[in-house]
């Protein structure tokens, strides 16, 4: 659907979905103001900022993902499709993988179209600035890192591309953020232990699909490119990067390029993070940078991150929601449909079938048990298979009606946690908090005799009310 | 220069605006890593105005470290 950034800004624009700020502007703290603001209205725009003083000639895009509408339009349907409408077209185009790849030559790349290797400012070339008030500096929040595992060189799909905060520390030095559990912390390890430096290149301003798949739990020897061609519906255009063997987007906005310096540490953050809460500040790798390419006239893509909800949380709602998805379906079917969507599933909400009394716990000790859940999912709500998950009146409905407080609701304690969930204590440690708002089915205690009023079959009707609605919108 | 976050003399002039307008110049820490514009609002590039809860006291040594270095592998 879209081979390129610009191609989705431009859908975006046709449906209404985008708006260009052309005040003159200082970097700090207006930015943030307005970005706030782009995604605290209902179904907030991608917002184009072209007059940022001291910037002349640089533009930025935020908020590319900042609503339902935007992540609909990504997906090819219209801007109105219900969230779980979403979630299922997203299952099914995921199960497309993988998609195909295409090369194109490095000197036809559009991200190759000017090319900086020496003297570099990474400030000259880009519109840097600060995000939220107390982050230690700019932040690339929305990039694409590309990187090989130094023992598999020659395995594409063990190629990383994933989305890991940059800290720009120096005019050719960036501090990246690996944790323990990321694909780039086997590879910057690998490195390590033989002291060579590992090859990286930051892609920033990608076709939205490859964005939202570098922020995808997948398996470490899936390919995120594939991923991306096989949701996107066309082939993946790569290139080869200008300093080494590493596959870059083509038609990236800006590549930097850079090695991971071998056995070196030095401080990083505090970032306004995920929770809507700061991290603290850690020892982290440093990228010394190599050469900066990018397109005539490149957009500057990064993303804003508040508190909850901003940019973030649409971005990595389907994409967590997915993957527990198709974990959970795998050893029992009756499960219906995931909910992760809040901070990248510490609340998720599963509709399931209870099967027999007490199976939907064995639902949630399962989420429990999934690689992501583990750490993540730490309050876990089930509601029935003719609950919507992602409808929060429905859920409510069944925590009012359906839970029975001294058999429904389970605390585990000291269990895996999310160390940047600030009630982990300590980091890396949680509790599991369970809701069981389905009803219970026997051998479990029944609800007193209930009937439950039938709905009508509407589902023809929606449409006509809708367009209704709409003709009616426009008069 | 002062660094306004760790408040040691390890801060330089990183850069100034790119297209050349004078607007507005950037500096960073070397020691802590923090930069900021002259631009910024007052409570963030204002030691004295700074949150304490924001200043970097401890020693760079003493940070946790996320990923550690893997001890070397004999070739």
């Amino acid at each position: 659907m879209f081979r390129d950034l610009r191609e989705f800004l431009a859908k975006l624009e046709e449906n209404g979905q985008l708006v260009r700020i052309k005040d003159s502007i200082y970097p700090e703290p207006t930015i943030r103001e307005i970005c706030r603001a782009a995604v605290d209205v209902p179904n907030g725009p991608a917002v184009i900022m072209n007059n940022i003083k001291g910037m002349k000639g640089m533009q930025i895009a935020m908020n590319v993902h900042g609503s339902w509408a935007n992540i609909a339009l990504m997906m090819g349907l219209d801007k109105d499709t219900p969230v779980k409408d979403q979630f299922f077209n997203f299952l099914e185009a995921w199960d497309r993988y993988p998609g195909e790849i295409k090369n194109i030559d490095s000197d036809k790349a559009p991200c190759h179209e000017v090319i900086v290797k020496d003297n570099i400012n990474l400030f000259e070339h880009i519109p840097l600035f600060r995000i939220n008030k107390w982050d230690a500096a700019c932040f690339f929040s929305k990039s694409c890192i590309v990187s090989k595992d130094p023992y598999d060189k020659d395995n594409f799909d063990t190629q990383n591309v994933g989305t890991y905060r940059l800290q720009i520390i120096g005019k050719d030095q960036i501090c990246i953020q690996a944790l323990a559990f990321h694909d780039i912390a086997r590879h910057v390890t690998h490195a390590e232990e033989q002291n060579e430096p590992l090859p990286v290149a930051i892609a920033l301003g990608n076709d939205p699909v490859l964005t939202f798949m570098a922020s995808t739990p997948i398996n470490y020897d899936q390919s995120e490119y594939k991923y991306a061609a096989a949701i996107n519906g066309i082939p993946m255009e790569i290139t080869k990067a200008l300093n080494s063997d590493l596959d870059v987007p083509a038609n990236a906005e800006f590549v930097i390029e850079g090695e991971i310096l071998p056995r070196v540490r030095v401080p990083e953050g505090p970032f306004g993070e995920f929770p809507g809460s700061y991290s603290g500040m850690r020892l982290q790798s440093v990228i010394q940078v190599k050469s900066i390419s990018y397109r005539k006239n490149p957009i500057f893509e990064n993303l804003f991150m508040g508190r909850p909800w901003t940019e973030i949380d649409y971005l990595m709602g389907l994409n967590t929601s997915a993957p527990l998805y198709n974990q959970l379906k795998e050893s029992m079917p009756e499960v219906h449909a995931v909910n992760a969507m809040y901070q990248h599933g510490l609340t998720t909400i599963i509709s399931t079938k209870n099967r027999f009394g007490g199976y939907a716990k064995s639902v949630a000790f399962r989420l429990s048990s999934t690689p992501h859940g583990i750490s993540y999912c730490k309050n876990i709500i089930l509601v029935d298979e003719d609950v919507d998950p992602f409808n929060l009146e429905q859920v409510m409905w069944s925590l009012s009606c359906r839970v029975r407080a001294e058999k429904d609701v389970l605390v585990i304690q000291n269990t895996p946690g999310m160390p940047l969930d600030p009630t982990s204590y300590p980091a890396g440690m949680g509790n599991k908090f369970i809701i069981d708002a389905t009803e219970p089915t026997d051998p479990d205690g029944l609800l007193r005799d209930t009937r439950l009023i039938e709905s009508p079959d509407s589902k023809d009707f929606e449409k006509v009310i809708a367009d209704l609605q709409k003709a009616a919108q426009k008069a | 220069m002062k660094c306004v976050r760790c408040l040691h003399d390890t801060a330089r002039l990183l850069t100034k605006a790119p297209d050349g307008s004078g607007a507005w110049e950037m500096y960073a820490c070397s020691r802590c890593n923090f930069t900021w514009r002259n631009t910024e609002e007052d409570e963030v590039i204002k030691p004295e105005l700074r949150d304490k809860k924001f200043q970097f006291t401890q020693e760079p040594e003493d940070l946790q470290i996320l990923v550690p270095i893997a001890p070397l592998k004999k070739k």
